[in-house]
């Protein structure tokens, strides 16, 4: 099995089954391009050692998975906030990792990871109070009240009556 | 140096692209120099990075709304970059416009497959350096239904269009036409090129819907369009001279070569969607606008038997439409000619004495046969030419020189064919040889009309195979009439099996007469009695009639005459035998000659029988005597002391005259034969004749009953009816058998009127009466 070098943007070379790496589209596509040498490492200038090597561990896990469906819309990507028990496991990281994470997938093209991640984000703000979620992500409520008015009077038909 | 990729501020829309432009150029114009990793992260990092930077320094409006934050969802950045590849690819594209202009046919050619080459292969790349604008921007304004947004890769083709394409495109098009032309006038042209441009063609054209498709409108309007037209032209030019300057077969080679080649043509480098046009095209002017001249060509083909020829033309003139119809009429035409000549041929040569019905079949035959395979190599069994052929067949098979008189002629000469076929001969037929034979008499009688009549004659002709036992092979009558039931179904054929039923009753009833005579007969009685056995058949089955003459059954048979008329009706009461003594025939053992001591044994008819037994009593007899004695009436008595005065058994008196009244027949005691069985049974000519015209006479009975049959059953059915309508569908009923006259079925219907089966309506309607 062919392995290739990831240089994380802190400059620490990570080999890697080529097979594993090309979970990323990003690289995928590169490697289609460029073709032949790989011996030098590829730069990934955006992702951190930590967050990288929490990638790779992902994608390897998740490396014999079948391909998503091409389809945008199917639904059981879109509509279930299911995480499988791995993935679960695989997310219960500190809030920042968890953030480095979706940024990562989503610079390196890895849609499945991407879509775990965000799940997991959708999972901690459901069934929360808007006050709740400030205090789970630590955000300053910078509405003025007037301002706040308006936005529940534009979205009362969402509300659970 | 450095181990990641310089990527410039992100949030600077300038240095951004001048980042980019700098990659991008690199890819279009040095891609062969190869491409570093480094540079490919970077260049599309930095699209990431300016895609996902909170606020550019830019004063495009989209920098502006996401200020004002009431916006559905986030807002996505990326318009900048898109524009700006726009304008990188148009400014780039004229540059190719204007080169494009020191070029003309191939070098043209050479140069818009390079480019178009370099292009799309730089626009593969530029697309993956753009996918995070593509996920993200351009599927957001694809999304929201915005027009005129494409992926990256699909924006290069659109680019390519506009800005480049569809200045040259004529151009182009004029080299690669002129490289086709060069190609049909027989020079080898570089075919990968075409091959290139088509793709290149077809590639441009874009579904308005749905990016991801492509439609052909770009190429069928700028690639498909002007190549049919200039095929057209091309071919018309030269299939005029051409028709000119050649015979007509010659033509038809050269039209031939020249669809294969087309066909050859889109298989090599063409799209295969122009194949059904382009044929149209080329059928249309090379075929088409030369059909009568073919057409009338087609007889002259007929008339000296040019397979190869023909099936050439065949092929051209189904390709279009009504290409064959004159063609078919005039087959038919040529077959039934054919047909009659050959008839008329050998009833001129015949025309002495009565033809041969194996000569008439096999004029017929023959006919059919090299039709029928003309058909088959030339015509590809095309349904509308068999039907041709059928019909032609059908024709001279039923109303030729032969069949002048009556109609009925063809079956009974088949019938009788038939019959010479399955007879014991001594140059009988191999097994499979046979069969084929069997095969090739169906062939004909398919086409046969009167139907009933060869059943007629059929079957006179079976009975009396079977009844004297000189059918050469079970199995060969067996399968014969397995044909002909497959032919015209069970009823057609039913007395005919019956009469194979009645074949193996009677075997089985000579056994148990045998039996019953061992239980019943002392020994000495058993040993005088005559060796015996009967064929006893269903009257309504078998075409056998009566004797016409009086006969007094000799004495020496009438003990087992009397016994086995016991026998039976102790078997079967109520039943009657009737003694076909005309059909009998037996063994008599003559002692008289002193040439042999062995004697001699002679095969006779039972009225043969009877008239030699009386020479057991005495030497010598009048003719008076012996008309006496057997009771036989001159039309049988005479022929049969015929044969023995010739075969001189008997001496007549005075020599040399004919047998009859006032002559003296005697014993010939200096009989002499060289063979020890002497058949003396020969068939009299008298009743031969006889037959024929009782077939004949039986047929049209039957007609009668066939189409009165018909009437009632139609009758039956329907209650009323128009006189004209129930004429009509009797002869749909009857047409298998024969083709009734309308006269014939109007006195069928009168017959039934008086027999107050039917009466007649007003308005010419008949009713049926229960």
């Amino acid at each position: 099995m062919a392995v290739i070098k990831l240089l994380s943007s802190d400059n620490v070379e990570i080999p890697v089954e080529k097979d594993v790496a090309e979970r990323s589209v990003l690289i995928k596509n590169m490697m289609e391009d460029i073709g032949g040498h790989i011996d030098d490492a590829i730069p990934i200038p955006n992702v951190n050692e930590a967050v990288l090597r929490k990638v790779i561990e992902w994608c390897e896990h998740h490396k014999s998975d079948p391909a998503p469906p091409t389809d945008e819309d199917s639904d059981s990507r879109k509509k279930s906030t299911d995480i499988e028990e791995w993935d679960q496991k695989f997310m219960q990281v500190d809030q920042e990792m968890l953030f480095e994470i979706i940024l990562a997938a989503n610079y390196l093209d890895i849609k499945p990871l991407l879509d775990v991640g965000c799940k997991t984000v959708a999972n901690m703000i459901k069934g929360k109070s808007p006050e709740e979620i400030r205090k789970t992500f630590n955000i300053q409520n910078d509405f003025t009240p007037e301002e706040e008015d308006q936005i529940r009077r534009e979205n009362e038909w969402a509300e659970d009556r | 140096m450095p181990l990641h990729p310089q990527t410039p501020n992100r949030e600077d829309l300038d240095q951004t692209w001048t980042y980019l432009e700098q990659g991008i150029s690199k890819i279009m114009n040095d891609l062969q120099q190869g491409m570093d990793m480094k540079a490919y992260m970077g260049i599309y990092t930095a699209v990431h990075n300016f895609c996902t930077s909170q606020k550019a320094v830019n004063s495009s409006s989209t920098s502006l709304h996401h200020q004002g934050g009431v916006h559905r969802g986030a807002h996505l950045l990326g318009e900048d970059l898109y524009n700006n590849l726009i304008q990188y690819l148009s400014t780039h594209l004229a540059g190719l416009k204007e080169q494009s202009g020191q070029y003309a046919d191939e070098a043209l050619l050479g140069f818009y497959i390079r480019e178009w080459d370099r292009y799309t292969t730089a626009a593969k790349y530029i697309n993956h350096l753009f996918r995070y604008l593509n996920r993200h921007w351009v599927k957001r304004e694809m999304d929201e239904g915005k027009k005129n947004i494409y992926d990256v890769y699909t924006l290069h083709l659109v680019r390519w269009k506009i800005d480049l394409f569809d200045s040259v495109q004529k151009n182009v098009m004029d080299g690669v036409l002129k490289l086709v032309e060069k190609q049909r006038n027989g020079e080898t042209i570089e075919t990968a090129m075409v091959k290139s441009i088509v793709d290149s063609f077809v590639s441009l054209g874009l579904d308005e819907n749905d990016s991801s498709k492509s439609t052909l409108e770009v190429y069928r309007e700028y690639f498909e369009k002007p190549f049919l037209e200039v095929t057209n032209t091309y071919y018309q030019l030269e299939s005029k001279q051409f028709v000119a300057e050649n015979s007509v077969v010659e033509y038809m080679k050269k039209a031939e070569t020249r669809l294969s080649e087309e066909e050859g043509r889109v298989h090599v480098y063409l799209h295969p969607d122009i194949m059904v046009p382009l044929m149209k095209t080329c059928q249309r002017v090379l075929i088409q606008e030369h059909k009568t001249l073919l057409h009338d060509e087609f007889q002259v083909l007929l008339n000296n038997d040019r397979q190869d020829d023909l099936k050439r033309m065949y092929n051209l003139l189904s390709r279009i439409t009504d290409g064959l119809e004159p063609l078919r009429t005039k087959f038919e035409a040529h077959v039934r000619k054919a047909g009659l000549e050959a008839i008329e041929k050998v009833a001129n040569e015949n025309a002495d004495e009565a033809l041969e019905p194996k000569v008439y079949v096999d004029a017929l035959l023959e006919v059919h046969e090299k039709y029928s395979s003309l058909v088959k190599i030339a015509f590809k069994e095309d349904t509308e030419f068999v039907r041709s052929l059928d019909n032609a067949c059908r024709e001279f098979v039923n109303r030729n020189k032969v069949c002048k008189a009556a109609s009925s002629k063809s079956p009974e000469l088949l019938a009788k064919y038939a019959d010479s076929l399955l007879k014991k001969s001594a140059k009988a037929a191999e097994e499979a040889d046979l069969e084929s034979k069997l095969d090739s008499i169906m062939t004909v009688f398919k086409y046969v009309e009167d139907k009933d009549v060869f059943q007629k004659f059929y079957s006179r002709m079976l009975a009396k195979r079977l009844v004297h036992a000189t059918s050469a092979s079970d199995d060969a009558e067996t399968s014969m009439i397995g044909k002909l039931k497959d032919a015209c179904g069970f009823e057609y054929t039913n007395k005919l099996q019956r009469m194979f039923q009645d074949m193996q009753i009677s075997k089985d009833l000579n056994d148990s007469y045998k039996e019953f005579l061992t239980n019943n007969l002392d020994e000495e009685t058993l040993k005088t009695t005559v060796d015996f056995s009967i064929q006893v058949l269903g009257t309504s089955f078998w075409p056998l009639t009566p004797p016409n003459t009086p006969f007094n059954i000799p004495q020496v048979i009438t003990r087992t005459y009397d016994r086995f008329q016991n026998f039976y009706f102790q078997k079967h009461s109520g039943r009657k035998l009737n003694w076909l003594w005309h059909l009998c025939k037996g063994d008599v053992k003559a002692t008289f000659a002193k040439s042999s001591k062995v004697p001699f044994t002679f095969h006779v008819s039972t009225y043969q029988m009877a008239i030699l037994l009386m020479f057991n009593d005495a030497t010598s007899y009048s003719y008076k005597d012996i008309e006496a004695t057997t009771g036989l009436s001159r039309d049988y008595l005479d022929p049969s002391l015929s044969v023995f005065v010739k075969a001189k058994v008997l001496n007549i008196d005075p020599p040399t005259s004919k047998v009859g009244p006032g002559t003296t027949l005697s014993l010939n005691t200096d009989f002499k034969s060289k063979k020890i069985r002497v058949n003396l049974n020969m068939a009299i000519r008298a009743e031969q004749k006889q037959e024929t015209e009782d077939t004949h006479k039986t047929i049209e009975e039957d007609r009668k009953l066939l189409m009165q049959s018909a009437i009632v059953r139609i009758m039956k059915s329907r209650k009323v009816l128009k006189h004209q309508v129930l004429v009509v569908e009797t002869i749909a009923q009857i047409k298998s058998r024969f083709t009734p006259k309308v006269p014939d079925i109007k006195k069928c219907i009168d017959i039934l009127l008086e027999k107050e089966y039917l009466e007649r309506l007003d308005g010419e309607k008949l009713k049926y009466l229960a």
